[in-house]
């Protein structure tokens, strides 16, 4: 079935199908496909992947409505489950979470700055089926860990989540995707930090090799706010991580880090895209790739500095191990500068694990196996000591434990 | 025999190295080679811990009793053989004490002994690194990394004096060394040795055996050793270079 016959079919159960912009809006995107035809020799966002897997989706309308869990049993501490990509509503004078509404897809539809060429994002907002609304109120420091729970097999969910942190806010999100049901979910989550805020936001990703994942971000910062993104993917099944950031005024940060763990056929593609709109802002964009067996991986990163924005600092990295011959890692950073007074690099450094490291390692009695592993983890050592939340280095320790013990 | 290289032949990406090589070393004895630059001494070093880059055309090497070619790179270490890089490798991230204390359990677990605790392995470290001068703050950093030339010399004898190799080898170790760090890192080498191991000094100067009394010299030329005998060969290669045996 092809796009056109799939948003007709389902239409009457697409989120804001009576809303007449919204229905213009999603015409447009249909001829997008059409006149495309997915042309992944000139698309990013389709490399390594199988289309027809997400073409020929399994839109089954299954979504149960308002079954999520709030508990706030301690203070400032919120904990959540979304099943599939639903959550009730809530309120208190700290928080409030609210269905996605109309104006929070207008709002972003009418601003989106992701290149139109993205045919999953498309692909989000024309069949949106569900999705939630958070939004951290004025000069509140809340923490929040959201468990993203599939119900069922067969369903693909198309959620949007808008999070708002308002002026002076600081929130430390930890998200959850762990699952075993042979779906996928596309997500696309639109971010806004207001002046001075901050969100410390955590992306765990360990779902099952029946499960893709595709998650992209979008997060615009204003003046002296400060967001920080990191991903850790353990996943078996495919997940696409696409993060863009815009810094709109002036003194604002975005550090977008990444790593990821592949073995057997596994795919990952991975991109992080800041754009720096306004004067002494602040990028950071680092991903970091293990690679066994078949897996491939690809990584693109991109800093785009507007003439305005001078003073600008913007770093990219991008480092991989490849652990067997057959693993691929396919990197490209890009920096596109109009201004002239700015500090900004980037590097790449993709290769097998360091011969002479496991020569001198085994010279002092430690296997091959030992040697191995311990280089692996001090390739990452640096942004797994850096986790300050005990509970989740504990979790993603426990997770490279996991990954360490297959590598043989 | 302790240590037999019974002509031993070694190539490396279609060139020669070693050629006919032979070798004996005794229990409680120490052997200086010495030659000039692309003589093969270094070589001899790698093949002897078993880096793997090596093809291996002839001959054959007992190490107490076994065929060294029938261990790995890690057996041969648990067995007592030591390496003292000549160029000891950078490692970020990976933090010394506990690598230092994995590789002493390795040995010990070979050996069937009982292994080493955190309390007891930390008291070792720390007596060890304070007789070699050795700054406590230097053993929270990553192996090698960020260390001065005479830093990572120091650690190299380090390891070497908590692993308490029968037999170790210790490559160039004097190069990059200063005066003082030359006597330290030597200090260290013969406070380690006894009547039950054996050192091979592999270095292009006789500087360094005015600290470590040397038992037999060996000059190494084009690939095999082309004279033997006492202290005094080096006294004639410090005063007449290599020139008259090549």
């Amino acid at each position: 079935m092809n796009i056109q016959d799939n948003y007709l079919k389902n239409k009457k159960n697409i989120f804001f199908s009576e809303n007449k912009d919204i229905q213009i809006h999603r015409e447009k995107l249909i001829n997008i496909f059409e006149n495309d035809r997915f042309d992944k020799k000139n698309n990013e966002s389709l490399r390594n992947i199988n289309l027809k897997n997400f073409i020929d989706f399994k839109y089954k309308y299954l979504i149960p409505e308002e079954t999520a869990v709030i508990n706030n049993n301690q203070e400032n501490s919120y904990s959540i489950v979304s099943v599939n990509g639903q959550c009730s509503s809530f309120k208190d004078d700290k928080i409030e979470i609210t269905k996605i509404q109309d104006e929070d897809y207008d709002d972003f539809s009418k601003n989106n700055t992701i290149e139109n060429n993205d045919h999953f994002v498309n692909l989000n907002s024309l069949f949106l089926n569900s999705g939630f609304k958070i939004v951290i109120k004025k000069n509140n420091d809340i923490k929040i860990k959201i468990s993203n729970i599939i119900t069922d097999d067969n369903l693909t969910i198309f959620q949007k989540n808008n999070y708002i942190c308002e002026e002076g806010s600081s929130l430390n999100l930890i998200e959850e995707y762990e699952n075993k049901n042979n779906s996928t979910s596309n997500i696309l989550k639109v971010i806004k930090l207001e002046k001075n805020s901050q969100l410390n936001h955590f992306l765990i990703q360990d779902n099952s090799p029946d499960h893709n994942l595709i998650i992209t971000t979008h997060s615009s910062c204003k003046k002296d706010s400060a967001y920080t993104q990191k991903v850790y993917n353990f996943s078996e099944g495919y997940v696409r991580n696409f993060h863009y950031s815009e810094l709109i005024e002036a003194n604002s940060e975005a550090d977008l880090q990444g790593i990821f763990f592949l073995k057997n056929h596994n795919i990952s593609n991975n991109k992080t895209f800041v754009r720096h709109l306004a004067e002494d802002c602040k990028s950071n964009q680092v991903y970091k790739g293990i690679l066994n067996d078949r897996s491939k991986a690809t990584y693109f990163s991109n800093t785009y500095v507007d003439q305005k924005a001078q003073k600008t600092e913007g770093y990219q990295l991008s480092k991989g191990i490849l652990l067997s011959d057959n693993a691929s890692y396919f990197s490209k950073p890009e920096l596109k500068i109009y201004a002239d007074d700015v500090k900004c690099s980037h590097g790449s450094t993709i290769g097998p694990i360091d011969e002479n490291a496991i020569f001198y390692l085994r010279s002092r009695g430690m296997s091959k196996i030992a040697a191995t592993k311990i280089l692996i983890s001090s390739f990452i050592n640096e942004e797994l000591s850096s986790i300050d939340n005990e509970q989740m280095a504990e979790i993603i320790q426990k997770k490279l434990v996991r990954y360490l013990s297959k590598v043989k | 025999m302790f240590l037999e290289i019974k002509d031993l032949s070694v190539k490396i990406e279609n060139k020669n190295i070693l050629k006919s090589l032979n070798l004996n070393i005794n229990k409680g004895e120490v052997h200086a080679i010495m030659g000039p630059n692309g003589s093969g001494k270094s070589t001899l070093a790698n093949v002897l811990a078993g880096k793997e880059d090596y093809e291996i055309l002839n001959g054959r090497i007992n190490f107490k009793d076994n065929d060294l070619f029938d261990l790995n790179i890690e057996e041969r270490a648990q067995e007592g053989m030591f390496l003292a890089f000549q160029y000891p490798v950078e490692i970020p991230g990976v933090n010394i004490t506990p690598f230092l204390h994995s590789a002493i359990n390795s040995k010990r677990k070979r050996m069937n002994e009982e292994e080493i605790d955190n309390l007891s392995f930390a008291k070792l470290l720390k007596s060890k690194a304070s007789d070699l001068g050795i700054n406590i703050d230097m053993l929270k950093r990553s192996v090698n990394t960020g260390f001065s030339g005479g830093e990572k010399k120091r650690y190299e004898i380090l390891q070497m004096s908590i692993l308490n190799p029968d037999l170790a080898i210790l490559d160039e170790t004097d190069s990059g060394l200063d005066i003082d760090a030359l006597k330290i890192v030597t200090d260290g080498v013969n406070k380690l040795k006894t009547k039950d191991n054996s050192f091979l000094i592999i270095t292009h100067y006789q500087k360094l055996l005015d600290y470590i009394k040397p038992d037999y010299v060996h000059v190494m030329v084009n690939g095999s050793i082309v004279k033997s005998g006492g202290s005094e060969i080096a006294a004639e290669i410090e005063k007449d270079g290599f020139q008259k045996f090549q």
